[in-house]
């Protein structure tokens, strides 16, 4: 049976610092939702809020219908993976498994064959004597997640689960936490701030600023049309030049960028273009050529990246950072034309 | 985290510390005592006792001994307790492991055999003077102390920076003393204070070290509390209090209090 | 830099005064015990022979048994406290576990000197209060030095504690919570466990200290309650018996030794995260 989580306008103080502000959030029932920011940005706190370690300000938060604000953390039945991992280093991997199942006053043998059973699935039956010591950082958190999971949780939330472990079996871990998650069809809340971990492993993902959701969305919508500079920068839009309308001709306009330079951009590619506005682009979005319609630049420095040479290239409109093909190097100094390909750039509102 | 505690677990621990402060502030009160017998709360305020302390010669010359021996005895414990405690953490690839052990011995002979046994083998045997044989005592007893609190400061220095500063043609020794020293010294002085103190309260070794003429501060109060019970020790105990604030100044200004609690 | 002689040669000053002054006067002690004429067990023979150094024993161990009790319990409940506590607060709390502790032991003593002596303050008020008709005699008993020997460990108890109980992540007492165990029960069953090895070495602190204190015993214990610290005083500079005396320093060393080893032993096995 899954749930939904909801939380309505919660605010959060470390003593005098504001650290959330009247932030809402629903997840609905068996979704994955991410929270995804920078440190200090508010995403811990949240997570910490729902898990009732901290308490809001204002604001009320509700699991199921049911309002968990005022209830003690250990009456809140939330399933949580941390950082570290946090096995309790007393207890046997069984032990820590069946840990929650204790406190629900489980008998003694349906709670071993429960751990058991669970140690099962996460592929780890046969560390069950062992000490958490003795375990490998990917080791552990299996057990981290065994131990959440074995209490069947209606929400389960995880605190940045993959940061301690090495790029490989930090994908293999989210796919099985992804897996697992969906086997169970649990509501989930996790917190990361790694971009392609969220995107991954998201039905949809909050990306956080100054104790603020700036875009709630699926990776999908994220990653090709943020909603503001903010996003748009954090998605890897590195130049933003601000441009206004020129002239409107149907479908086309054409646009002056603030410096100057003008552009012909189609609304069929880019959608509803206002007169004043922000065109967002990737480096990879803007092509280097010698001739053309475009922003003139002069190149700085070249760096090589493998599948194409980027250039730092000096503007009117300021720094922008583009990419050439390898077949046809530049040299720093020379002076160019940026032209954007519209399906790499997107416009947010000016 | 915001966990309540129970209020019962909160009644017990202000017992507790109503228990470890009160007899403190007895003393106090009961140095200032006008009467001439120590009584507390105090009946009238006077400062008399205090004068007393130096009338009486014992006092005086012992607490000269006393300070001059924690002076002494603890510099004497950190110019051998530095070089130990760096070589212990610069070169463990070339040193046994149990030569770490030696520096913790002191802690494990009690005080009092340690200082029963230094005084046959260097007061009666070797004849040593009393003073010098004081002053290895006092300094064999505060060396953990040293080599420990250094040892922890040296733990958190990054011994690279060491070979950044030869690297780039500073000679080791000079290297010891410009960039070693300097990031150690919150734990040297940390060390000088917490053994100065240690040594100035010391009753367990001085006992069987002190002999004719030269005594400490502790002990001559222990003589002095059989025969005498006025306000005078009364006084000398919040003088020693005195000092103890004072140390606890410095620990909180250079290492932090918190220190004290790992 | 990474020559052999140089850290033998810094470390060698601090070694050999060890190995001069500490380690060879006291195997000379140990030594004195062993050997003349009546065998080579008769200080030992005569020590435990006699039924006065036999209750001086007792008594010791008595007496440092429950001044380790009482000051464990005492001690680790206030530091819980303590370690919950945060800011301002925490730091007078800590101060003042600290500030006995750095005050001399004779300063200490001599306290409970003034409170429970026969004009002490502890009398003065029973009796204005009527609750006893004439002064109690509370000095030189058993429960004097324990009182004040408790009074001297309960500091080095809170601070070892508050130690241990700080090192706990607080992601383990998140993670229990989390999973369902109330306040109490992440107390007993995670914060207690693993507090254990630290409490073990707080406690064999308080046991070895007072089992060889010498002032605290020969202010509030006196003559009447000799001991093992007193005794030895005793032995040796009253009664110029060296070799008596040197038999009570070899049973206070070798007792407070396999003190240490065995519980550090336990305190070792206790913490598998050590492994």
């Amino acid at each position: 049976m899954s749930v939904t989580l909801d939380l309505s306008s919660v605010s959060a103080h470390y003593g005098t610092t504001k650290v959330l502000e009247e932030l809402s959030l629903s997840v609905k029932a068996g979704e994955l939702v991410s929270l995804l920011g920078a440190s200090g940005c508010g995403k811990t706190t949240t997570l910490r809020l729902v898990a009732g370690f901290l308490s809001p300000s204002g604001g009320t938060i509700r699991l199921g219908g049911e309002d968990l604000t005022r209830k003690p953390a250990h009456a809140r039945n939330i399933g949580i993976v941390f950082q570290n991992y946090a096995l309790f280093p007393h207890l046997t991997v069984e032990e820590n498994v069946a840990f929650g199942l204790k406190q629900r006053r489980v008998e003694p043998a349906a709670r071993r064959e429960r751990a058991l059973a669970m140690l099962e699935r996460v592929g780890l039956a046969e560390f069950a004597d062992r000490h958490p010591a003795a375990l490998s950082g990917g080791q552990k958190q299996r057990v981290a997640l065994a131990r959440a999971l074995v209490i069947d949780p209606p929400l389960l939330m995880f605190d940045e689960p993959l940061s301690n472990l090495d790029a490989k079996l930090r994908v293999d871990m989210r796919v099985e936490i992804r897996r697992l998650q969906q086997a169970n069809n649990t509501t989930a809340l996790y917190v990361t701030h790694d971009q392609e971990e969220a995107f991954s492993i998201s039905d949809r993902v909050a990306i956080m600023n100054a104790g603020r959701i700036m875009q709630l969305d699926a990776p999908e919508v994220l990653y090709s049309r943020p909603a503001n500079p903010f996003v748009a920068r954090f998605v890897g839009f590195e130049n933003l030049v601000r441009m206004r309308v020129a002239e409107r001709m149907g479908e086309t306009v054409l646009a002056e960028a603030e410096g100057g330079g003008r552009l012909h951009l189609s609304q069929q590619a880019l959608g509803p273009i206002p007169d004043a506005f922000v065109l967002a682009a990737r480096p990879e979005g803007l092509t280097v050529a010698r001739q053309g319609e475009g922003i003139a630049a002069r190149l700085g420095l070249r760096t090589y990246l493998g599948r194409a040479y980027q250039y730092r290239c000096e503007t009117s409109a300021g720094e922008l950072i583009a990419n050439g093909p390898l077949s046809q190097p530049f040299e720093p100094g020379e002076t160019v034309v940026l032209t954007p390909s519209l399906e790499q750039c997107c416009v947010l509102e000016g | 985290m915001a966990t309540r505690i129970h209020p019962l677990l909160v009644a017990f621990a202000a017992l507790v510390f109503f228990f470890l402060v009160g007899p403190l502030v007895i003393i106090v009160g009961a140095a200032l005592s006008d009467t001439s017998f120590l009584t507390f709360p105090p009946q009238g305020l006077t400062l008399h006792w205090f004068s007393n302390i130096f009338e009486i010669s014992a006092f005086r010359e012992t607490m000269t001994t006393s300070f001059l021996l924690a002076f002494l005895g603890t510099s004497l414990s950190l110019l051998v307790g530095i070089p130990a405690a760096y070589a212990l953490h610069r070169h463990r690839v070339t040193l046994p492991t149990w030569l770490s052990t030696v520096f913790v011995l002191p802690v494990l002979i009690p005080e009092i055999v340690f200082g029963f046994s230094l005084m046959k083998s260097a007061t009666a045997a070797a004849g040593l003077p009393i003073f010098a044989s004081l002053l290895i005592g006092h300094a064999l007893l505060v060396l953990p102390y040293c080599v420990r609190v250094v040892s922890a400061s040296l733990a958190a220095f990054d011994f690279s920076v060491e070979e950044a500063a030869v690297s780039l043609g500073s000679p080791p020794l000079k290297t010891f003393f410009t960039v070693v020293l300097p990031n150690i010294r919150a734990g040297a002085i940390a060390a000088f204070i917490l053994a100065f103190i240690t040594s100035l309260n010391d009753v367990s070794v001085s006992l069987f070290l002190t002999g004719p003429g030269i005594s400490t501060l502790p002990i001559q109060l222990l003589a002095h509390m059989e025969q005498f019970f006025d306000p005078t020790i009364a006084a000398v105990s919040v003088l020693l209090m005195a000092v103890t604030v004072a140390v606890m100044a410095v620990v909180e200004a250079t290492l932090g209090l918190s220190f004290l609690t790992k | 830099m990474t020559r052999r002689w140089l850290g033998w040669a810094l470390a060698a000053p601090a070694t050999i005064a060890v190995a001069i002054f500490l380690v060879a006067p006291v195997l000379a002690t140990f030594a004195t015990t062993f050997g003349g004429p009546k065998g080579a067990f008769a200080a030992y023979a005569a020590f435990f022979g006699s039924g006065f150094r036999r209750t001086v024993l007792y008594r010791t161990t008595e007496v440092a048994l429950i001044t380790t009790a009482i000051s464990v319990f005492v001690g680790f409940i206030t530091a819980y406290v303590v370690s919950r506590v945060r800011g301002k607060a925490k730091s007078i709390l800590i101060i003042a576990a600290v500030f006995p502790l750095l005050t001399g032991v004779v300063v200490r003593s001599f306290a409970w000197l003034v409170i429970l002596g026969k004009n002490g303050i502890l009398n003065t008020a029973l009796l204005d209060l009527g609750l006893v008709s004439e002064p109690l005699s509370m000095l030189y008993t058993e429960g004097s030095v324990i009182v004040a020997m408790v009074y001297l460990f309960v500091p080095l108890m809170i601070l070892t504690s508050v130690g241990v109980l700080e090192g706990i992540p607080d992601d383990l007492i998140q993670a229990s919570t989390s999973l369902g165990a109330s306040p109490a029960a992440t107390f007993r069953q995670v914060v207690f466990p693993l507090a254990m090895p630290g409490i073990i070495v707080g406690a064999v602190l308080v046991f070895t200290g007072s089992f060889t204190s010498y002032a605290t015993p020969q202010l509030l214990g006196g003559e009447r309650q000799m001991m093992m610290g007193t005794f030895l005083y005793q032995r040796a500079m009253v009664t110029f018996d060296w070799v008596g005396a040197s038999t009570v320093a070899v049973i206070m060393t070798v007792v407070t030794i396999a003190i240490v080893l065995l519980m550090s032993r336990i305190a070792r096995r206790l913490n598998p995260a050590a492994v």
